[in-house]
């Protein structure tokens, strides 16, 4: 059977060895930078909405995106659900494989990416008009780079910080020929951030140990990091780890520091109060005897994206349950920009 | 054991001494045919499903020139051509690379459990790897990263370390080299445990390059890896001459008018700059360097000559088989593969021969 197709090819095998070799000797392939043809206009990323538009996004590059784009791949679970708030979501045709998809439709759009890799065959398959990309490792640095080497355009976006949440968010909006709605959706958001700050800004703050995992050690939040920000906002004095690149969370420094009140970012993975209060050498802290652990939904907290507003009253109502805060008890799920947008 | 040094294997092993002769060239064009197959398969199959007419059309467009009427987007031709072309070819490279420097290994240190990375290549690559992912600058050189780069100065330096590190008196004894290599090993694998704990996100990066993977695999990179694999593995072969000899032991190799020590450090030069070009490109595969040597050598005898060509087209195809393999299942690591496919297939070997077996 076999037997055919086979001496054609041994001789293609050879001619291809010697095409790849002959033809990466003498023409450098295709350039492992992307050329950006217009050189970066003075202010960065206008919110405009007209094509072409070039972005200055956060590696630095300069990202032409010729026209409104038809297709979009997100690589990010955070872009994926701006994009479906922006009311771009019919546009995304991949998407990172999410544990929590958001908004239900979102969980129809089919995965070409996951934690283990990104698919480029697939993402070239779909021939996208725009890629929105991690930055930080979001999207392995690779993938990026690949991806751009085949001419797509890949937007890297990535929030170290709060602020940076609401500037992703509109610069994926004039990507995406939204820029209107992002812009409304970030302004929107700032506003119900602003209202939190102003609630919690003169109340004690007591102090909190956020968890973010259990095994094989103890995690917590880094310094400065994204989730001790929120913890501040929300009438928190964050418990650290004392460096801004570790996330595992010393014992003893824990008892040291003595949280009085403990969230638990990783109830969702089994952890439960109680668990937590029968840990050897936990029950002399002042949160497990006065019984202040708390589970929370990590993904609203964490994930730098529409639903942020939602995990800083949750939040919140965890730290300081005393505490009323205007339009907290607004349904989540309805992200709309509409509240600021007349 | 009567079967070393001697040319063919001995025929009181085997069934007649026609097929013995022949064995080689059989064995030979099986690999050949076992390897064209891998790269059809390796090119026609992949995530996304690509007409095998419009596969041929986009090869025979690209590699012959011929005016081949376009059926398929641009998207399909990037997806063969850019993608899944040099990503067979690249685990090819490798695998003739891995498998030829652990048959080289092997007869040089005259030790069974030898393999491409038992200098120390495997955790200095690994430790240059994870120090180029801290490293905040990009730097990019003809489609290589500083990751490749630290890969593979990290592997040919840990090379030269143990190698000078092990001399006494002008030559490096054996055990030494072994023991030395050992050492060293462990205490870049500690530098590699506290890279990786100071690498926060770039976790992921350190990750996937000690599993390996032949995802990212270029054109450019080919280009790279591919000349310093292949003229790595023909110079090895100019030198199986050497590599009999020292199979029979430094002494009786100097009486059959070897000379053991230059011999000795050009061999180690070769096999640690054939490793340290694979390791850069692919990231660290287990297996394929320890065990095709073996099962050529259990097939074919210890002959040096014949176990390095053999070596090179069973690595190869062993390589494309397991990354094809890896892609189908959703991209799992490719040292699994090569690991779940060989073992098996070494220890029926190493029990049906009949003779024992020693290198």
């Amino acid at each position: 059977m076999r037997a055919r197709p086979i001496r054609p090819t041994l001789v293609l095998l050879l001619a291809l060895l010697a095409a790849a070799c002959s033809q990466a000797g003498a023409t450098p392939t295709p350039p492992a930078t992307p050329s950006p043809a217009i050189p970066p206009s003075p202010s960065a990323s206008p919110p405009t909405a007209g094509f072409p538009v070039t972005l200055t996004d956060y590696s630095g590059t300069d990202v032409e995106i010729p026209a409104e784009p038809e297709t979009i791949v997100s690589l990010t679970p955070a872009a994926t659900e701006i994009l479906f708030a922006i009311e771009a979501g019919y546009r995304v045709v991949g998407k990172v494989e999410d544990i929590a998809n958001h908004p239900p439709e979102a969980a129809d759009v089919p995965v070409v990416a996951t934690f283990a890799g990104v698919d480029i065959e697939k993402i070239v398959a779909l021939e996208p008009d725009l890629v929105i990309a991690g930055g930080n490792g979001g999207t392995p640095e690779d993938a990026i780079e690949r991806l751009r080497a085949l001419d797509l355009p890949v937007l890297v976006v990535y929030a170290a910080d709060i602020e940076d949440v609401f500037t992703d968010m509109e610069q994926i909006g004039v990507a995406a020929g939204e820029a209107e709605r992002s812009r409304d959706l970030a302004d929107a958001m700032r506003a119900q951030f602003d209202a939190v700050d102003a609630a919690t800004r003169e109340l004690d703050r007591p102090r909190v140990f956020y968890e973010t995992g259990d095994q094989p050690a103890i995690y917590g939040v880094a310094d400065d990091s994204f989730v001790a920000s929120m913890l501040e906002l929300a009438g928190a004095d964050p418990i650290t780890t004392g460096s801004s690149t570790v996330w595992e969370m010393s014992q003893e420094r824990l008892v040291a520091e003595d949280p009085e009140i403990i969230l638990l970012g990783d109830a969702a993975y089994g952890v439960s109060p109680e668990g937590v209060a029968a840990r050897p050498g936990w029950a002399e802290m002042t949160a497990v005897e006065a019984n202040a652990i708390r589970p929370i939904d990590d993904i609203v907290v964490t994930r730098p994206g529409p639903r942020l507003v939602q995990g800083l009253h949750g939040l919140v109502a965890a730290i300081h349950p005393e505490v009323e805060i205007s339009g907290a008890s607004s349904p989540p799920s309805s992200a709309s920009p509409a509240a600021s947008g007349g | 054991m009567a079967s070393r040094g001697q040319v063919v294997a001995p025929a009181s092993s085997f069934p007649s001494a026609g097929l013995i002769r022949r064995r080689p060239i059989v064995l030979g064009l099986a690999g050949l045919a076992a390897l064209a197959v891998a790269l059809a398969a390796g090119v026609g199959f992949g995530s996304v499903a690509v007409a095998p007419g419009e596969t041929l059309g986009i090869l025979t467009s690209r590699v012959l020139g011929l005016d081949v009427t376009r059926t398929w987007s641009a998207a399909t031709e990037a997806i063969v051509w850019d993608l899944r072309l040099p990503r067979v070819l690249t685990a090819m490279v490798v695998g003739v690379g891995l498998a030829v420097a652990g048959a080289t290994f092997q007869g040089l240190l005259r030790n069974p459990l030898a393999d491409p990375y038992v200098l120390g290549t495997a955790s200095g690559a690994a430790l240059g790897a994870a120090i180029a992912v801290l490293i905040p600058v990009r730097i990019v050189f003809l489609e290589f990263g500083l990751l490749h780069g630290f890969a593979f100065l990290g592997a040919l330096g840990s090379v030269v370390a143990v190698y000078r590190l092990s001399r006494i008196g002008g030559m490096a004894p054996l055990t030494s080299l072994l023991l030395t290599g050992y050492a060293l090993g462990s205490l870049m694998a500690a530098g590699l445990a506290m890279a990786m704990h100071l690498s926060g996100a770039a976790l992921r990066q350190i990750f996937t390059y000690l599993l390996g993977s032949f995802d990212a695999a270029s054109w450019g990179r080919l280009a790279g890896a591919a000349p310093l694999v292949l003229v790595g593995v023909l110079l090895v072969m100019s030198r199986a001459r050497a590599l009999n000899g020292l199979l029979l032991g430094e002494e009786t190799a100097a009486h059959l008018g070897v000379d053991v020590r230059r011999e000795r450090v050009t061999l180690l030069a070769l096999g640690s700059l054939i490793t340290a070009a694979a390791v850069a490109v692919s990231g660290l595969i287990g297996f394929v360097g320890l065990v095709v040597p073996h099962v050529v050598r259990l097939l074919v005898g210890p002959n040096a000559r014949l176990v390095v060509p053999l070596s090179a087209l069973f690595g190869a195809g062993l390589m494309t088989f397991a990354d094809l393999a890896a892609r189908m299942l959703g991209e799992i690591p490719v040292g699994v593969v090569t690991a779940v496919i060989g073992a098996p297939f070494f220890l029926v070997l190493l029990r049906r021969s009949r003779t024992g077996y020693e290198l």
